[in-house]
């Protein structure tokens, strides 16, 4: 066992890098999505703030330090009709949330050998945590407080019905997105992120492959946990404003947006660790095992953090090309689709384990089951296409 | 009746008192004083716990003692409030506070799943319902009556007597168990609990539960199944057949 004080130390650098990369990585990806809609839209999106005081523009790359600043030294204006300690909890309720989902998100594999450690040390924050599956799952509960706590501090119809509304919708796909990866856990018999890369290095057959209705269940179940389009009900402006951050502005607002962000970075690290494969490149590119170089170090870092980004982006494309779900819509979505769907995958993935059918049959059943269990349940529940609300029989 | 047991029955009455002082009694006097008394009392338990622990001198065991002094008190002090507060959502919002205390004394335990269980559970389901309905029901405020303590007399010595007693009687058999040669199968026991709470914890944990306790699981299991459906029946009972079955969005 490595002395205390060796664990301590690397236990803070990885916490500070973490956090830093973090902040730094949700600043940039406001811009990146601001570029993205503008790009969608057919404008040009902020391209002129670069290096302040002078004439270069840097492709508007100083625009995240620009609104960092302007949301730091704008007035911070608080209602005087709010119920004020919970109106200061609730943001840092969220954004403290999602920052503590990453201490069990790996975010690479190991590191080479370092002078004066004995062990290898793992790219996670806290290495070992048994539950880490869970454990994300429970922070996420925690941060539907802030959404709640915020809109009824508020004290607003708007951020109520906000609060209200989002809140359903979270613990609603709380359940899907446990089914979708029950699969995952069954298949590799641990609820350890760093495992479940591990299982699908070593098979080298990503659990997109055999399990692509878990796959679509837990990817719609993370976009409606993130709050993202099409399940952006929790802001909706067009209705609501803001929805539960309505009242905020200043500093307080800018923990929200940056923690909804976070939220989008976690979902996507979840996405690509438990269905993607990590840091696992086909042909063998990254290596084996734990035993390894700087180089091969490197590379399935950068290899995470490019499937990260992809997914990200995905994320953003689905945003600013779809409309947002009407609110029935999205709970019988929630309950009459992805619940029966996420179970069928469950039983499909203990179906193959129990009589351990070869690779190949593995990823014909995975896409069999997709398959026909979307179009059943297409036929089944069909989701309404048009907005007319639906007529009531007479009572 | 020798010094030990004198304080615990100092720590208990003036927990009690000021327990009592802190509820909800219709009358805001004597609240902080209520407030000096239960923290008065913490202290006396407080002063009378590093005789219960057994932990050997060095910088580790020191900081980890800090650590469980640290969620102690949190937990203990946000039950306290939970139970003072005026306002319910107040209240709930102790009790959660008081729940992850409760889960962070689990995980300083090594008992990782029970931790996360507890936030999951309680923290992310039970609580957040309770608050969903709290909001809802009371847009203006409170009943006269439902902001009263019932019995809060009764209950603050109660409770009181309950963790006095509670913690003599955990001094007393950690004392007894100091001065007892440790037998063997207890020997072995302890050298084998880090390793469950190690390696393959939740493993362990699942086996466990399937195997030994499977009966209990199904029971549970068909009890929540119960639940539901009386749920179910509840919601859909009286409606007449001629109505449609609604969409889910009239939350």
């Amino acid at each position: 066992m490595p002395d205390l004080s060796t664990t301590t130390v690397v236990a803070l650098i990885k916490v500070a890098v973490c956090i830093g990369l973090l902040m730094t990585a949700a600043a940039y990806f406001v811009l990146l999505e601001r570029w993205m809609a503008a790009w969608i839209q057919m404008r040009r999106g902020p391209n002129r703030v670069g290096i302040p005081l002078s004439k270069i523009k840097l492709f508007g790359l100083g625009q995240p330090m620009a609104d960092g600043i302007k949301f730091i030294f704008k007035e911070e204006y608080t209602p005087a009709h709010v119920d004020r300690p919970l109106f200061l909890l609730a943001p840092i309720t969220v954004l403290t949330a999602a920052l503590a989902t990453f201490a069990v998100v790996p975010f690479g594999s190991v590191l080479g050998q370092v002078d004066g450690v004995e062990q290898r040390i793992e790219l996670v924050v806290a290495p070992g945590i048994d539950v880490g599956m869970i454990y994300v799952f429970a922070l996420g509960s925690i941060a539907v407080y802030g959404v709640i706590l915020g809109g009824w501090a508020s004290n607003n119809k708007y951020s109520f019905l906000g609060a209200m509304r989002s809140t359903a919708q979270l613990i609603s796909y709380e359940l899907p997105l446990g089914l979708g990866i029950l699969g995952v856990v069954l298949a590799t018999g641990s609820l350890r992120l760093e495992e479940i890369i591990n299982a699908q290095a070593d098979s080298g057959l990503w659990f997109a492959f055999t399990q692509p209705l878990g796959l679509l269940v837990f990817s719609v179940a993370a976009f409606a946990e993130a709050a993202r389009l099409p399940f952006d009900l929790p802001e909706c402006e067009q209705e609501l404003i803001g929805g539960y951050h309505t009242e905020y502005s200043g500093i307080k607002l800018l923990l929200f947006l940056v923690a909804e962000f976070l939220h989008m970075i976690a979902a996507s690290f979840l996405i690509v660790i438990l269905f993607f494969g990590g840091w696992h490149l086909p042909f063998g590119l990254t290596g084996s095992g734990d035993e390894i170089g700087w180089g091969t170090a490197i590379v399935r870092i950068v290899a995470l953090m490019v499937k990260i980004t992809l997914m990200i982006l995905f994320f953003m494309l689905v945003r600013w090309s779809w409309p947002r779900f009407r609110f029935d819509q999205l709970m019988s979505l929630a309950w009459k689709v992805m619940l029966p769907l996420g179970l069928v995958n469950l039983v499909a993935v203990a179906f193959v384990y129990e009589f351990e059918a070869s690779p190949l049959l593995h990823v014909a059943i995975g896409w069999t089951v997709a398959i026909g269990g979307w179009i059943i349940a297409a036929l089944a529940t069909p989701q309404i296409a048009d907005n007319t609300p639906r007529r009531e029989a007479a009572t | 009746m020798n010094e030990t047991q004198i304080t615990f029955g100092a720590a208990t009455l003036l927990g009690a008192v000021g327990l009592w002082l802190m509820l909800p009694r219709g009358s805001h006097r004597g609240r902080w004083l209520g407030v000096l008394c239960a923290l008065g009392s913490l202290g006396l338990f407080g002063y009378l716990a590093p005789r219960m622990y057994l932990a050997e001198e060095s910088t580790a065991a020191l900081a980890g003692e800090l650590v469980f002094m640290l969620l102690a008190v949190v937990t203990i002090v946000s039950a306290a409030a939970t139970i003072s507060m005026r306002n319910p959502v107040y209240s709930a919002i102790w009790f959660a506070m008081s729940l992850l205390g409760t889960s962070g004394l689990f995980l300083y335990q090594g008992a990782q799943f029970l931790a996360v269980a507890t936030i999951v559970v309680y923290a992310g389901a039970i609580l957040v319902t309770f608050l969903f309905v709290l909001m809802l029901a009371q847009p203006k405020g409170h009943a006269y009556y439902d902001r009263l303590s019932w019995e809060a007399l009764l209950s603050a010595g109660t409770g009181a007597v309950l963790v006095g007693v509670l913690t003599m009687a955990i001094d007393s058999s950690m004392k007894s168990d100091e001065s007892r040669p440790k037998s063997a199968a207890a020997e072995q026991s302890t050298d084998q609990a880090p390793v469950v709470l190690a390696e393959q914890h939740v493993a362990h944990l699942g086996a466990q539960l399937f195997s030994k306790y499977l009966i209990a699981v199904e029971v549970v299991g068909t009890l929540l199944l119960v639940a539901l459906v009386g749920a179910v029946a509840i919601v859909s009972g009286d409606r007449k057949p001629s109505d449609r079955p609604k969409g889910a969005g009239h939350a």
